[in-house]
């Protein structure tokens, strides 16, 4: 789903930069160093992700993960997300360069929904904490899909005619993505619960808690 | 050649250049094969020709088919490119958490 270099009209690549770099030095302040290395950790997943093809017809797809990197970094996510498509239009050259802040803005934007949508909805169950995680995990690639069709439509594509087949196309994507997801969240919610909590949750929000948390721990 | 040798050996020698010159000058005409233009004597030569062509012509498609995706085959990322990006983000997070620990202890 990366768009290449000369797709776009200068001024939507340029714009796209100037959103891009706004967002990723908000998502910058936002990122506390206590969560550092978990934002290594599912930044190397998300640019490791596309490597994952699934065939479609004569071509392939390939994996995301932008809902996933939402549901688990929330404002950290736009960082990870844009470094990840730095690293992988440099390194296995998906995505242009130029296109690059259109194509951060693609993928980060359904990243934070996503991040805010698991955070609101994700309760205090483990099942129901895996099924919004899968939720999220399939909204995720779903979301990027139509930005790519608004992105081009501001091209002089035609709207919906490119999101039906971007979507259409990565319907195999988006129910894999949903899967490994849930099984993601789920995981770590049996596992280590601490990890799904907001990383902002100094002080602000406490219904979502579910231990009891110590306010001197927070650095 | 003066000196050459005896008379006999000279006279040898002149029938000899003189035999093949004749060969050279005038070669026996089923030796030679088809000349362009003539059809007469092999029908079966020119579709055996054609049909070798044909199966060239298959080999040499199966080739350039084989050449394109050895070289779509090349451009995929590898290994090298993998760990070098999992190397970039750990080192940017690494300096970057470096930084921020030296800030909080200042």
């Amino acid at each position: 789903m990366h768009i290449s270099d000369g797709v776009l009209p200068m001024s939507v690549t340029v714009g796209g930069y100037a959103a891009s770099a706004a967002l990723a030095a908000w998502s910058a302040r936002r990122t506390r160093s206590e969560t550092l290395p978990k934002v290594a950790v599912v930044t190397a997943a998300f640019f490791v992700a596309s490597l994952i093809h699934i065939p479609f017809g004569p071509t392939s797809v390939h994996l995301l993960i932008p809902g996933l990197a939402g549901a688990l970094l929330g404002p950290s996510a736009f960082l990870a997300v844009g470094l990840g498509l730095l690293l992988q239009s440099i390194l296995f050259q998906f995505g242009g360069l130029t296109a690059l802040g259109a194509n951060a803005l693609m993928m980060g934007v359904p990243a934070l929904i996503c991040g805010v949508f698991f955070q609101r909805l994700k309760g205090r169950t483990r099942s129901r904490q895996s099924i919004v995680g899968g939720i999220a995990g399939a909204l995720g690639t779903a979301m990027a899909a139509l930005i790519l069709a608004l992105l081009l439509a501001a091209g002089g594509e035609d709207f919906f005619g490119v999101a039906k087949i971007a979507l259409a196309a990565h319907v195999p994507v988006i129910l894999i993505e949903g899967a490994v997801s849930a099984f993601t969240i789920g995981f770590l919610a049996r596992v280590k619960p601490e990890m799904l909590e907001p990383v902002f949750a100094s002080g602000a929000d406490g219904t979502h808690d579910t231990a009891p948390r110590d306010p001197s721990a927070h650095g | 050649m003066k000196g050459c040798g005896s008379a006999p050996f000279r006279v040898k020698k002149l029938v000899m250049i003189a035999a093949v010159w004749a060969c050279l000058a005038f070669p026996p005409h089923a030796a030679l094969g088809e000349t362009p233009g003539t059809d007469t004597a092999s029908p079966d030569l020119t579709a055996l020709l054609t049909e070798r062509n044909a199966a060239l012509s298959r080999e040499l498609r199966g080739i350039r088919r084989e050449i394109a995706a050895l070289r779509a085959d090349l451009d995929k990322p590898g290994f090298q490119e993998v760990f070098g990006g999992i190397g970039y983000i750990l080192g940017l997070f690494g300096a970057a958490a470096f930084a921020a620990s030296r800030r909080r202890d200042r």
